[in-house]
């Protein structure tokens, strides 16, 4: 039963192979992304330690 | 006018919602996936190769959906110079260049058993591939130009442009002969297809859109706070 599924009617090499390139694209687009934002993340405390500073943010993402 | 659009708005979405969409991802994929493959019927035509759809749809739309948002985002940063719209369509570039690359190659890998050929070079695919080549474009752009107002002019000049490409790829199969089949859903008419199949397709498509949102979270935020960074 299972290599019937995994045969699909025959095509099961284009639809895993269709899947499988989807769902690595975007595993590496979202892990990379993580990645991207982990590195400056030490940046952070910039915006987000304290409230008074989130206002400050505001005002200078505002300006930019 | 752009109000809402304020940096602030999506830096604190991001902050306090990719918790809680991770978890709608995480289900509505799951379902997804399971009426994809497991439970929506195989087509009369093209047997389970339809399968293939749930994933080559969805990507073609968010990949022509993300590119409108860009087109727009760049439009308004070069008009009316709010510069925050051009880090929208920043962000937001490499998960549409994703999506399109996903539906070329889906598409080709679902071309082959129904139309015996990989590619052809008619207007849709032709067209879906001069889309893929202006988001390498745009994304390339962005990394290569080192000055910040320069890149952003340039990049938005792209994005304005290949909005043309937009309609083109819609009206392809109408404008032009092409192995590829017409539309089976339109915003006007009823869909055609049957709901069994438009189940998982459309529950694929909001998924999609869901991690799409979850990625332009974390970029956004990270563009924010990294021209923070180099401002200091």
């Amino acid at each position: 039963m299972i290599s019937e599924f995994l045969n699909m009617g025959g095509y099961g090499l284009y639809i895993w192979l269709s899947y499988v390139f989807a769902a690595l694209s975007l595993v590496s687009l979202y892990y990379s992304s993580v990645k991207k934002l982990a590195s400056i993340k030490s940046a952070e405390h910039l915006y987000q330690t304290e409230k008074n500073e989130e206002a400050s943010i505001s005002v200078q993402a505002n300006r930019f | 006018m752009f109000g809402i659009f304020k940096p602030r708005t999506f830096f604190n979405l991001a902050s306090t919602s990719i918790f809680w969409l991770k978890i709608i991802f995480i289900f509505s994929i799951i379902i997804g996936l399971g009426l994809a493959l497991v439970f929506s019927p195989i087509d009369y035509l093209q047997k389970d190769t339809v399968r293939i759809m749930y994933v080559h749809v969805p990507s073609s739309w968010i990949s022509l959906l993300i590119f409108l948002i860009i087109g727009i985002c760049s439009f308004i940063s070069l008009i009316f110079r709010v510069k925050v719209f051009s880090v929208y369509a920043k962000s937001v570039a490499p998960i549409g260049l994703v999506f399109s690359l996903i539906s070329v190659v889906t598409g080709s890998l679902w071309g082959f058993p129904t139309w015996g050929t990989f590619w052809s070079w008619d207007g849709r695919l032709t067209s879906m591939f001069i889309l893929v080549l202006t988001y390498i474009l745009y994304v390339l752009l962005w990394s290569f130009i080192k000055d910040y107002n320069s890149a952003e002019k340039i990049t938005n000049i792209v994005g304005v442009v290949g909005l043309i490409n937009i309609p083109i790829i819609k009206f392809s199969v109408a404008w032009w002969n092409s192995l590829h089949q017409p539309s089976s859903i339109t915003l006007t008419a009823a869909p055609t297809i049957h709901s069994s199949m438009l189940a998982p397709l459309l529950i694929m498509f909001f998924s999609f859109s869901i991690l799409s949102l979850i990625i332009f979270l974390i970029r956004y935020k990270y563009e924010i706070i990294n021209f923070r960074v180099n401002k200091k």
